[in-house]
């Protein structure tokens, strides 16, 4: 369902790529549509959060790490690395399964608006805030998302998906966002999402006959930026020590890392042919993306969630089984559907208690918090 | 800003999409220095505004800002956080496929 001549995928150098694209004949909404292409609104969310309590960080007590940080992301290590090159092989769209399509390009446009939003929300900080070296952080941040956001915006024109920005004539509410669960949240996502990324590449690695599209082969370099970005947010975190040492802000933490990997084993059960296609385990990696997640965050974060005790795998299955009841409640509708979506929203929540009154494994964190992606 | 009411402002912005290969982002700047907070909506006024692949468009428009009533800004303080997982690549995806 391609609409170009020449896709950029075939071009020799990155310049060639962009002028390639470049040279398309616009694409209008009528345009879209006579080509049949699938267009798809991106939904970002809108933040917003105390600005003036943002400025306020000094990052004067880890300046040392802060300055060599800042200056590897300044020097944009990864510049040139999201260009299609010679690596970027054909992709059969029309020939792959339609379900594994389907979960693909669900992939791909999550990962997109992922990417999107951590881009709207840095840059509105780096806008809003007055803080030099915050507003720096924010801008690098914002720089590498919208970089991220443009490549897999990309992959998805070849499948004949467009990403429709027209979002910002429709009534958008900004929600909020308190510094420190900025901080929590983005720290956990960037570093989960390298632990994501590195671990498909590695198994691609090794296992190259289920790499399915080019895409998979960018992954290593892609989750270096995340991870720098945790990186950063380590430093943030460690500027005040009540952030992550007092008690409500353990438990703070606690929910967050119970909340984001519940989130993430639910999600991916819900992508059986994807995984398979890659020839993954969902079971098998979601403990690997925990375990890494868990080593890193340790280099802030006192405390670890106790994967291995009894009561993890059972709730983590018991979500996914009410995420199923609540989806199918929802596609029925009617009362019998609302009775079926109480039930099950219940029954997720009371799994999501039982994975979070588990014990955690409470750790010393190191003295030396910058880390090196070593997976 | 009334407990329970809102109110609506008109205010210039301009609207910023790069729809490249090398950046794929849109944001609202609002030139008069105005600023949002949380509950409020934005609206920028006209017709959809559309970059082609490989453009970035630059637009002045209009946009009306409607100020969340205190209730309500309250509420989304309280409340706003739980919306982060969106930032993660695997948070639940709500767009429709047309």
């Amino acid at each position: 369902m391609n609409v170009q001549a020449k896709h950029s995928s075939g071009a020799a150098t990155a310049e060639e790529a962009i002028a390639l694209q470049e040279a398309l004949p616009p694409l209008t909404n009528e345009d879209a549509t006579a080509v049949a292409m699938q267009n798809t609104l991106l939904t970002p969310r809108f933040y917003t959060t105390d600005f003036d309590e943002m400025d306020k960080i000094d990052v004067t007590p880890v300046r040392e790490d802060w300055d060599k940080l800042i200056a590897q992301m300044v020097s944009d290590p990864n510049k040139g690395h999201f260009k299609k090159n010679a690596d970027w092989d054909e992709v059969d769209w029309d020939g792959m399964e339609p379900k594994l399509k389907r979960e693909f390009i669900d992939f791909l446009i999550s990962s997109c608006t992922a990417e999107f939003s951590g881009c709207v929300l840095y840059k509105e900080m780096k806008r809003r805030g007055s803080n030099p070296d915050i507003t720096q952080l924010f801008q690098l941040m914002a720089r590498d998302e919208a970089r991220h956001a443009g490549f897999i915006n990309d992959a998805l024109r070849e499948a004949g998906i467009a990403v429709n920005l027209g979002f910002l004539t429709q009534s958008k509410k900004y929600t909020y966002f308190r510094p420190k669960f900025i901080y929590y949240a983005t720290y956990l996502s960037e570093k989960i999402g390298y632990a994501r990324y590195i671990t498909i590449f590695r198994h691609l690695e090794k296992h190259p006959e289920h790499r399915f599209h080019p895409i998979f082969k960018w992954f290593e370099e892609w989750c270096n930026d995340e991870f720098s970005h945790g990186e950063a947010f380590a430093l943030l975190l460690k500027t005040d020590p009540k952030l992550t040492q007092s008690f409500s802000n353990k438990l703070w933490i606690k929910f967050f890392l119970t909340a984001v990997y519940s989130t993430m084993y639910v999600r991916d059960h819900q992508r059986p042919e994807f995984h398979k296609a890659l020839g993954v385990d969902p079971d098998w990696y979601a403990h690997e993306v925990f375990t890494k997640t868990s080593v890193l965050t340790g280099q802030i974060y006192p405390l670890m969630l106790d994967i291995e005790h009894p009561r993890w795998q059972k709730n983590l299955e018991r979500m996914q089984v009410a995420n199923v009841q609540i989806a199918n409640a929802k596609k029925a509708g009617g009362i019998g559907g609302f009775i079926g979506k109480t039930l099950g929203s219940a029954k997720a929540a009371f799994a999501f208690v039982s994975l979070y009154t588990i014990p955690a494994i409470k750790h010393d964190v190191p003295q030396e918090t910058l880390m090196k992606p070593a997976y | 800003m009334g407990l329970l009411t809102r109110t609506k402002e008109e205010v210039p912005c301009v609207v910023t999409i790069s729809h490249r290969f090398e950046e794929l982002s849109a944001h609202v700047k609002f030139t008069d220095g105005s600023v949002v907070g949380p509950g409020d909506s934005v609206l920028v006024h006209g017709a959809e505004i559309m970059a082609a692949f490989g453009e970035m468009v630059e637009e002045e428009r209009m946009a009306t800002i409607t100020r969340a009533s205190t209730v309500e800004r309250m509420w989304t303080r309280a409340t706003g956080d739980f919306e982060f997982m969106e930032l993660c690549e695997f948070s639940f995806s709500d767009e429709v496929m047309a």
